[in-house]
């Protein structure tokens, strides 16, 4: 399953940087969002996979064996990651659309006004 | 508590300018705000000298699994730094920015800058330090694009694209190293980097991203093109602010990093840590070279100066570390006086760029010699910071038998001294140029609170030369500190 997961988050961030590398800047802002899901799948993998062991002690027990149990850590992890690229993501789509309303394009090479020469 | 109340003084203005609508009281408030922001980070100047490392665990769950407050002498120093040129900012900007943009939210999102660099000057944990940079991060991209005119979008495009990635490079190395370590908590993972000495280079492919997040962060070569693209398009006040604060965030982390984990593997990251850092401070000074505006040719210098310190940072002796911290203090007055200065400017003549400027110095001497004194104290002319900082970088690096990378930085230092000249004499030096039609001369409201903050600002850069040794002294300490991270280690996790 982790070779799955690991091949898939490979394939993901070669989209994300395919379409991070085109002019259109809405397939830049598409791109950013495919790279920010691939990375939540990396802290997801990082802890670990383990088919249905939620981490909970259960009831009675002291302790519990944390081979048998998923790592919940990584779980909070992407969750705020989630939250913070939710509200990136916002941001930038509004930017994008106050963007087109000043210039008119979508064009990344018309960007050249603030370009070192 | 101590160090809970530099996040919380923030976050109560945040509240707080929600609820006010006049922006005259929001003004004031923010003011208060930032003082107070100032004297708080003052006081722990002493409780740092008293209890060493401050460690408060948030919630009292103990550390490697709570969160984590620390403040060592270092971070109290950036923290003081950083309070001190935000709280002049601030008094800059109440006449420096315009009336929309202050009511629109300008003071809101530079106190979401303010509260964002002192939790990551505070972070005890590799995630929380991720989000301080993402609360900063996220002001920050508000404040550049605030306003809406085509420049400012166009920048902060660029800006917000290419730091994007770098957040995301450094949330993928802190998967990669949870993953592999089992904790978040930095002194936990530096120990347990320790016991795992003869397999590091396994763990290097995470420590590789978080260096690039970093390097992107700081403006390091070869990842700084985002900063003079979009540093010269936000109103001239809110440059001053990321000059003296956001780039220097990465490079603290950077330190704290390196003494914390990549010097266990110190024979593969200190020639990476000497070539970026070189790098960063040559290419850097001959781009500023070729520039003809000024907020440019400073936004290159930030790159150029960054590397100074970062090479200081590769020669790993006391006398690096200690050279490298008053290094990035002088940085962070200096450069955003010199951008407090061309605020100035931009207000006077509606332009930044050389060619049309001129003759400003019959305008008003005392600005004059305020870019002065911030330039050359750059350039590293003896009486003022800059030259105790480039000396001190120079002699360690000549002590750390590095003698190659110390005569880079000498012939650097003199093509800063170029720049600025340049300045000096196309800005205030110069006859205004006849064929360029003048811009019709507006009366604007005299400056006092500009020149208030800027010239308070070249105080601290001359008192920083002429009583440099207890900075120097307390900067040494610091270094101490920093490399002998057992004693961060113990502190955090309670043993001490």
């Amino acid at each position: 399953m982790e070779y799955i997961i690991a091949i898939f988050i490979g394939l993901l961030y070669a989209c994300g940087v395919y379409l991070i590398l085109r002019r259109s800047i809405v397939k830049v802002i598409l791109g950013v969002f495919v790279l920010s899901n691939a990375t939540s799948l990396i802290i997801f993998l990082s802890g670990g996979i383990q088919r249905g062991g939620a981490p909970f002690i259960p009831e009675g027990a002291e302790t519990v064996d944390p081979a048998t149990i998923s790592d919940p850590l990584p779980q909070a992890l992407i969750l705020t990651a989630i939250v913070i690229s939710l509200g990136i993501s916002a941001y930038i789509l509004a930017l994008k659309y106050r963007y087109f309303d000043v210039t008119g394009t979508h064009d990344l090479d018309q960007l050249k006004n603030t370009d070192q020469r | 508590m101590i160090l809970f109340a530099l996040l919380l003084i923030p976050f109560s203005f945040l509240m707080l300018s929600l609820l006010i609508k006049k922006a005259g009281i929001k003004q004031r408030l923010a003011l208060l705000f930032a003082t107070f922001n100032f004297l708080w980070a003052l006081a722990l100047v002493p409780a740092v000298k008293f209890r060493e490392i401050i460690v408060v665990q948030m919630g009292s769950w103990s550390a490697p699994y709570g969160i984590s407050l620390v403040a060592d002498r270092f971070s109290v120093l950036m923290l003081v730094v950083a309070a001190f040129v935000f709280f002049l900012t601030t008094i800059y900007s109440t006449q420096s920015v315009d009336k929309a943009r202050r009511k629109n939210g300008h003071f809101f999102f530079s106190f979401g800058i303010l509260m964002g660099v002192n939790g990551s000057f505070m972070a005890g944990d590799l995630f929380n330090l991720y989000v301080w940079f993402e609360v900063m991060l996220m002001s920050s991209f508000i404040l550049v694009s605030l306003g809406g005119e085509r420049q400012q979008l166009e920048g902060s495009v660029k800006y917000l694209i290419l730091n994007l990635i770098s957040s995301l490079f450094f949330v993928a190395g802190i998967g990669l190293l949870y993953g592999k370590l089992g904790s978040l908590n930095l002194a936990d993972l530096s120990l347990k980097m320790a016991s795992a000495s003869d397999n590091l280079a396994l763990l290097n492919p995470a420590l590789i991203l978080i260096f690039v997040g970093f390097s992107i962060k700081g403006a390091l070569f070869p990842f700084f093109f985002w900063l003079p693209a979009s540093y010269h398009t936000p109103p001239p006040a809110v440059t001053a602010l990321f000059a003296g604060l956001l780039t220097k965030v990465g490079i603290y982390s950077l330190i704290r990093f390196y003494t914390l984990f990549l010097y266990y593997d110190h024979g593969f990251w200190n020639p990476v840590v000497l070539w970026a850092g070189g790098l960063s401070m040559v290419i850097g000074v001959i781009a500023a070279s070729s520039q003809y505006d000024f907020r440019k040719i400073l936004s290159f210098h930030i790159i150029s100066q960054v590397g100074y310190v970062v090479v200081a940072l590769g020669f790993f002796t006391v006398a690096g570390l200690t050279a490298a911290l008053f290094f990035l203090v002088h940085n962070m007055l200096a450069k955003t006086n010199a951008f407090l200065v061309a605020g100035w400017v931009h207000r006077e003549r509606g332009t930044l760029n050389l060619k049309v400027l001129g003759d400003l110095f019959n305008k008003s001497p005392i600005w004059g010699i305020l870019f002065f004194i911030s330039a050359f104290s750059l350039a590293g002319l003896p009486p003022l910071s800059g030259f105790f900082g480039k000396y001190l970088v120079l002699k360690a690096g000549i002590e750390a038998d590095q003698v190659f990378i110390t005569l880079v930085a000498l012939f650097v230092g003199f093509f800063t001294l170029f720049s600025m000249v340049k300045i000096w004499m196309e800005v205030f030096w110069k006859k205004a140029p006849e064929n360029i039609a003048q811009l019709a001369p507006v009366e604007l409201k005299p400056a006092n609170w500009m020149l208030f903050s800027s010239v308070v600002m070249a105080l601290a850069i001359v008192a920083m030369g002429l009583w440099a040794a207890p900075i120097v002294e307390y900067c040494q300490l610091a270094a101490e500190d920093l490399l002998t991270p057992s004693k961060y280690i113990d502190y955090v996790l309670g043993y001490h």
